[in-house]
C-alpha cells in the first residue's frame, strides 16, 4: 500500500508540473490501456465493461475518465460516453438499444475509446459478442441430486440453438468468493448435468447457491447464472444466550455459590453491628 | 495548510482520503496539499482531472468518504449463520512483512504496536527454522474473554474475540492470560490516530490511551463480504480467510474447501494442549515456495 | 508479663492503664519527623502518580510481554502482610496463646493498614482508572478480578470489625481517663466507645461476637490470600499454572505476617516504652511460630519449584532456568537463602530469637516476601508460550522506573503512616484485655 501512495505522490507531482508548463508539454504523455469485456450477469443484464488503466511502472487504474462506446458495423455509432469509476471501470448497460447493429450471424460488435488528456495518451479496443443464454436448473432421479445446464446461443434472427462444446464452471457462493467444484463442456444438445456434491455446506436451512460460469468465452464473453436449492448440509443455528464462564451471564451455580458464601459472611456483620447497638443501648447494671 | 502541519499529516491525510485518492490518479491527495489557495473563506482545493482540466473544488467535499462502523453494542453481535476462521500456509510464507504493513496501515498502528507479528520459529535444533505470521487466534474457548472482568472483551457467534476500548479498564488481565501473547496495549497516548471517526469494536479505530487490543479480523470489512485487509495483502497467498460453516476459505486468488485443505496438507493449531480452541490454522513448513532467509538488520526480532 | 505478682489486681489494673494510656499523650518530635518523612514520601509517590494519569502507563517499564510489574508484585505483597490481623487474633487466640494477646491491635491495625494500601495500588496499576465503576456496572463474576475485589472489601470489612470491637472497651477508658487532648479526638472517643460501662451485659456481647468473628475471619483470611493466587494459576502462563499455588501463597503470607508483626512490635516496644508488656517472652513466642510458618513455607515452595525442576517441560523449564542459574538467579537465591533458609536456622536457637536479632532476621525474610512476589509475577511473565520476538528491545526487560519505585515506596510510607496515624488515637496494646479480674461474669462463659 504504501509504495501504491508513493506512486500517487510521484504521479501527481508529475501531473502537476505538467499542469504548469501546457505549453511546453507534447512529448512526455503516458501510455494508457483500455481492454473491455462482455458481461450477462445472473439477471440477464448485459453490459460492456470497460477497463482504464495508465502505465507507471506497473499498470495502475485510471478513474474519472471518459469513455466513449460505439456500435461498429461498417460506420462507427456512438452509444454512450462512461467516466470510468475508482476501480477504472466504465459500464455501459446494453439493454434493448436499437443502435446497436447485429450481423446475420448474430454478433455484435463493440469498440471502447479513451481519447487521452494533456498528459495521457489514448487508447481504443475492439471486441465482437454473441448474445446466450445460461439456465441453472436441479433435478433429483432416485435418489442422485442432479444439477443440470443448458446453454443456447441467439441468432441473427433471433432464434435459439444449443452451444456444444462450451466449457462451464460451477460454483457454490460463499461469504468472499465463488468456490469452485466443476468444470465440464456442454454436450450435442448444449446440456451439462453433474451430480450435486452433497458434501456441501448451505446455511442454517441448507439453503445455497449455485453459479455456473462461462468465463471471458471468445465468443460468448461472460456469461453467468444462479440457481438457489437447499440441499446443503444444514448448519446449526448457535444459541446465542449461554451462559458459561466465557459468557456475559455467569453460570447459575457461580452465581447461588457466590451468593451463599457472600451473604453467609456478610449477614455475620449485620449481626455484629446489631449487637454493637446492643451494647449502646444496655442499661448499667451496677 | 501551515507548513509544519503539513509535514506530520500526509500519513493522516492519506488515510481519511484513501478512497478518493487511490481513485484520482492525478494525485489528488497531493494537490490538495500543496495546491491549496489561502485567503478564502470556504477553503477551496486545485485539482488536475484525468482529462487534463483543472477544476476547484471545496475541500470539504473532498476529505474523508463518510465511514460508518457498527456501533459497540451491535458490534456485540456476530453476523449471523458465519464462524470466521483463518488458515496461514507457513511453507508460502518469506516474511515479507506485506500483512504487518496493510494491518498497521489499516488500524493506523505505529510500528511499534502492531497487531500481526512474524515470528522466527524453530521447533527444534536440527529442523529447518520457518516463518511463523502470528495474528489474534480467536479462540473458541478464549482465556482473555474468561478473565476479563467487565466483559469488555467478548466472544461473538461468528467466532470473533473483541475488545470494546470504551469499556476496558485496563487491568490487563487478558493480556497475562493470553497464552499467545496476542494483545497489545496502548501504554502510552496513541499516536497517528484519526481521533475524528466514530468508534467501534469492529475497526479498533480510534484507539485509547490505557486500553488493550489485538487482530480483530478486521470486522467491518467481513461485514461487506470482504476478506480482511491482511489477506489481500500477502503477495504470496500465504493467508486464507473463510468461513467454517460453508467449509470454505479463499486467499483472494484462489478459493478452497477448508475441510480439504486441512486434510490434504495436515493443518493444525498452535498449542493444542491449552484447550483454547483456535481458530487459525496453520498449514506445516514444507515443500516450500522459498528458502528460509534469516530477517534483515534492523528489522526488530 | 508483669513480674511483681504480689501486688494486687487494683494496683496491678492502675498501672497497667497508665502504662498503656501514656503513649497517647506523650508529646513525641521524633514521631513527628517521622510522619513529615513519610508524607513527603506520599507526596513523591502522588507526583509520580501525577505523571502516570498524564501520560498513561508509558511511564512505567512495563510493556505488552512485562504487562504486570511491581504494582502487581506488591499487591500480592500488601494481600499477605494483611493476612497478620487473622494470623494473631484468630489463630492464636482459637488456640487459646495468651501471649499473643498483646499483639493482637497492632496485628489488627497493619491489617487494615495493608488491605488499604492493596486495594490503591491496584488501582493505580489499572490503566483507566477513571472507569473503575465499571467494574460494579459491567462486572462479570466468572473473573477472578471480581472475586478478588469481593473478597478483599469483605476482608477489609471484617478486619475493621475486629479491630473495632476489641477497641470498645478501650475507647471507653480513652473517653474516662485521657485528659488534655483534643475536643475532636473526646467526641471521638464518646461516640464510638458507644456508651460503654463495663456492665457483664456488655462483657457478653461483646465477648460473644468477637468469638464469632474470630471464627468467621479465618476461612475468609484464607481465601483473601487464596483467590489473590487464583488470579495467577486461573491463567495460561508457564510458572503460575500451578495447583500448589493456592497453599504457597497462603503459606508465604502466614511467614510475611509473623515477620511484620516482629518487626513492628520491637518499634513499638522501643518508641512508647512498651517492654514491660511486649516482653522477650513474647519475641521468644514469635520467634519459634516464625520458624513453623517458615518451615511451613519452605515445603510449599519445594513443592512449587521440584516437580517443574525435574521435569523442565518447555518453557516452564525455560523459567525455571531462568530463576535457578538465569537473569534472575542472584535475586532468587538471596531470596530462598536469606530471607526463608536463613530464619529457620538462626531462629532456632535460642539467642537468635532475641529482639535485636530478630528484628534483624525479620526485616530480611519481609525484604524476601517482597522480593519473592516479584520473582513470581515478573519472570513467568517473560516466558510465554511463543517466542518475544518482533517487538522492541525495551520489551524483553524489566527495570522499574523511578516512578513505579516512587509509587511503591509511597504505598510503604502511606501503609506506615495510617499505623502511626491510627497508634497516635488508639492504645497499641489492648488494656481491658490486659487487666485482671475485672470481667468475673465472662470468665465463666
Amino acid at each position: 500500500m504504501k509504495s501504491l501512495y508513493k506512486h500517487i505522490l510521484i504521479i501527481g507531482l508529475v501531473v502537476i508540473i505538467a499542469a504548469g508548463n501546457v505549453f511546453a508539454q507534447k512529448n512526455k504523455k503516458k501510455t494508457t490501456r483500455i481492454s473491455v469485456e462482455y458481461v450477462k450477469d445472473h439477471n440477464k443484464t448485459e453490459t460492456l465493461v470497460a477497463k482504464l488503466r495508465v502505465k507507471e511502472k506497473r499498470y495502475i487504474s485510471l478513474n474519472d475518465a471518459i469513455v466513449k462506446f460505439y456500435s461498429v458495423s461498417d460506420t462507427s455509432v456512438l452509444l454512450d460516453k462512461i467516466r470510468t469509476n475508482k476501480d477504472g471501470e466504465a459500464i455501459f448497460v446494453i439493454g434493448d438499444n436499437p443502435k446497436i447493429f447485429k450481423d446475420s450471424l448474430g454478433f455484435m460488435a463493440f469498440e471502447v475509446e479513451y481519447d487521452g488528456s494533456t498528459s495521457l495518451k489514448g487508447s481504443n479496443k475492439k471486441i465482437a459478442v454473441k448474445q446466450s443464454n445460461l439456465e441453472v436448473s436441479f433435478f433429483q432421479k432416485d435418489t442422485i441430486k442432479f444439477i443440470e445446464v443448458e446453454a443456447n446461443e441467439i441468432g441473427g434472427n433471433n432464434q435459439t440453438s444449443p452451444v456444444k462444446g462450451l466449457k462451464v464452471l460451477f460454483y457454490v457462493k460463499g461469504t468472499f468468493s465463488l468456490f469452485n467444484f466443476a468444470k465440464e463442456k456442454t454436450d450435442n444438445k448444449g446440456k451439462i448435468k453433474i451430480e450435486f456434491p452433497v458434501t456441501m455446506p448451505g446455511d442454517t436451512n441448507g439453503e445455497l447457491t449455485i453459479v455456473a460460469k462461462v468465463e471471458e468465452d471468445d465468443i460468448y464473453g461472460t456469461v453467468e447464472s444462479m440457481g438457489e436449492i437447499n440441499w446443503g448440509i444444514p448448519v446449526p443455528l448457535v444459541k446465542e444466550k449461554q451462559r458459561g464462564l466465557g459468557d456475559t451471564d455467569a453460570p447459575l451455580w457461580m452465581v447461588y455459590t457466590l451468593i451463599t458464601l457472600l451473604s453467609a459472611v456478610w449477614f455475620h456483620y449485620l449481626y455484629v453491628i446489631f449487637m454493637i447497638i446492643k451494647i449502646k443501648l444496655a442499661k448499667r447494671s451496677f | 495548510m501551515a507548513n509544519k502541519k503539513n509535514k506530520h499529516s500526509r500519513r493522516q491525510f492519506f488515510s481519511k482520503t484513501v478512497p478518493v485518492a487511490i481513485g484520482t490518479i492525478g494525485g489528488v491527495g497531493l494537490v490538495a496539499q500543496s495546491c491549496q489557495q489561502a485567503n478564502n473563506d470556504e477553503e477551496k482545493i486545485s485539482l488536475l482531472s484525468a482529462d487534463g482540466q483543472l477544476v476547484e473544488v471545496n475541500k470539504s467535499a473532498l476529505t474523508k468518504v463518510p465511514y460508518k462502523p457498527v456501533p459497540p453494542d451491535e458490534a456485540r453481535k456476530g453476523i449471523p449463520g458465519k464462524h470466521f476462521v483463518m488458515v496461514v500456509d507457513l511453507a508460502r510464507c518469506r516474511n515479507a512483512r506485506k500483512c504487518v504493513k496493510s494491518c498497521d496501515h489499516h488500524h493506523q498502528l505505529t510500528p511499534d504496536r502492531p497487531f500481526i507479528k512474524v515470528l522466527r520459529m524453530q521447533d527444534n535444533k536440527t529442523s529447518a527454522p520457518y516463518w511463523m505470521p502470528k495474528k489474534c487466534f480467536h479462540c473458541d474457548n478464549p482465556p482473555c474473554v474468561k478473565v476479563c472482568p467487565v466483559g469488555a472483551t467478548y466472544k461473538r457467534s461468528d467466532g470473533l474475540v473483541l475488545i470494546d476500548n470504551e469499556r476496558c479498564i485496563g487491568c490487563r488481565f487478558c493480556m497475562a492470560a493470553c497464552p499467545y501473547s496476542a494483545r497489545v496495549f496502548n501504554w502510552g497516548e496513541p499516536k497517528h490516530q484519526d481521533g475524528d471517526r466514530p468508534y467501534s469494536p469492529e475497526t479498533s479505530i480510534p484507539s485509547q490511551v490505557g486500553t488493550v487490543e489485538k487482530c480483530d479480523f478486521c470486522p467491518d470489512m467481513l461485514r461487506q463480504n470482504k476478506v480482511p485487509h491482511c489477506i489481500t495483502a500477502c503477495p504470496n497467498g500465504a493467508l486464507y480467510f473463510g468461513d467454517r460453516n460453508a467449509d470454505s476459505v479463499t486467499n483472494g486468488s484462489e478459493t478452497v474447501r477448508l475441510s480439504t485443505l486441512l486434510k490434504d496438507k495436515a493443518g493444525y493449531r498452535y498449542h493444542e494442549e491449552l484447550g483454547t480452541e483456535p481458530n487459525v490454522y496453520y498449514l506445516p513448513p514444507v515443500d516450500r515456495s522459498f528458502p528460509f532467509k534469516e530477517a534483515p538488520e534492523g528489522q526488530p526480532s | 508479663m508483669i513480674k511483681n505478682e504480689n501486688i494486687s489486681d487494683e494496683q496491678f489494673n492502675q498501672k497497667v492503664e497508665k502504662d498503656l494510656l501514656a503513649h497517647l499523650t506523650v508529646n513525641q518530635k521524633r514521631n513527628n519527623i517521622f510522619i513529615f518523612l513519610l508524607i513527603a514520601i506520599v507526596l513523591v509517590g502522588m507526583f509520580a502518580y501525577y505523571r502516570q494519569i498524564r501520560y498513561g502507563l508509558i511511564v512505567t517499564s512495563m510493556r505488552d510481554y512485562t504487562s504486570w510489574g511491581v504494582y502487581i508484585s506488591n499487591f500480592v505483597f500488601f494481600v499477605a502482610i494483611s493476612l497478620v490481623g487473622s494470623l494473631i487474633s484468630s489463630m492464636l487466640k482459637l488456640s487459646k496463646a495468651t501471649w499473643s494477646t498483646p499483639l493482637t491491635r497492632i496485628s489488627e491495625i497493619i491489617a487494615i493498614a495493608a488491605i488499604f494500601c492493596a486495594s490503591i495500588i491496584i488501582i493505580v496499576d489499572m490503566g483507566r482508572p477513571d472507569r473503575f465503576l465499571n467494574v460494579v456496572i459491567y462486572g462479570r463474576i466468572q473473573s477472578p478480578i471480581l472475586w478478588d475485589v469481593m473478597i478483599i472489601s469483605t476482608y477489609l470489612v471484617i478486619s475493621i470489625l475486629l479491630l473495632y470491637l476489641s477497641l470498645i472497651p478501650d475507647l471507653a477508658l480513652c473517653r474516662d481517663k485521657l485528659t488534655g487532648v483534643s475536643g475532636v479526638r473526646k467526641w471521638f472517643y464518646r461516640v464510638f466507645s458507644v456508651n460503654w460501662k463495663g456492665s457483664p451485659e456488655q462483657y457478653k456481647i461483646l465477648h460473644s461476637i468477637i468469638a464469632m468473628l474470630s471464627i468467621v475471619v479465618l476461612p475468609i483470611a484464607f481465601a483473601i490470600h487464596t483467590v489473590t493466587s487464583w488470579l495467577f494459576s486461573t491463567t495460561w502462563r508457564p510458572g503460575w499454572d500451578s495447583t500448589n499455588l493456592g497453599p504457597y501463597f497462603v503459606s508465604g503470607a502466614l511467614m510475611a505476617g509473623a515477620a511484620v508483626i516482629i518487626v513492628a512490635m520491637y518499634f513499638i516496644r522501643n518508641v512508647y516504652n512498651l517492654k514491660e508488656y511486649l516482653t522477650d517472652k513474647v519475641f521468644d513466642h514469635m520467634g519459634k511460630l516464625l520458624v513453623l510458618l517458615s518451615l511451613i513455607y519452605l515445603y510449599f515452595n519445594i513443592n512449587e519449584y521440584l516437580g517443574p525442576a525435574f521435569k523442565m517441560v518447555g518453557v516452564e523449564g525455560e523459567h525455571i532456568i531462568e530463576l535457578f542459574v538465569g537473569k534472575y538467579a542472584g535475586m532468587y537465591w538471596a531470596v530462598q537463602i536469606l530471607g526463608l533458609i536463613l530464619p529457620i536456622v538462626i531462629l532456632s536457637f535460642a539467642w537468635g530469637r532475641k529482639p535485636l536479632p530478630m528484628l534483624i532476621i525479620s526485616m530480611l525474610a519481609l525484604l524476601g516476601a517482597w522480593f519473592k512476589r516479584f520473582l513470581i509475577v515478573i519472570p513467568s511473565l517473560q516466558h510465554p508460550y511463543l517466542p518475544i520476538q518482533d517487538v522492541d528491545e525495551s520489551y524483553r526487560h524489566y527495570i522499574p522506573t523511578w516512578e513505579e519505585w516512587a509509587i511503591t515506596f509511597a504505598s510503604f510510607a502511606a501503609c506506615l503512616l495510617i499505623i502511626t496515624f491510627l497508634l497516635r488515637v488508639l492504645p497499641a496494646i489492648p488494656i481491658w484485655e490486659m487487666k485482671r479480674g475485672v470481667e468475673p461474669k465472662s470468665q465463666e462463659a
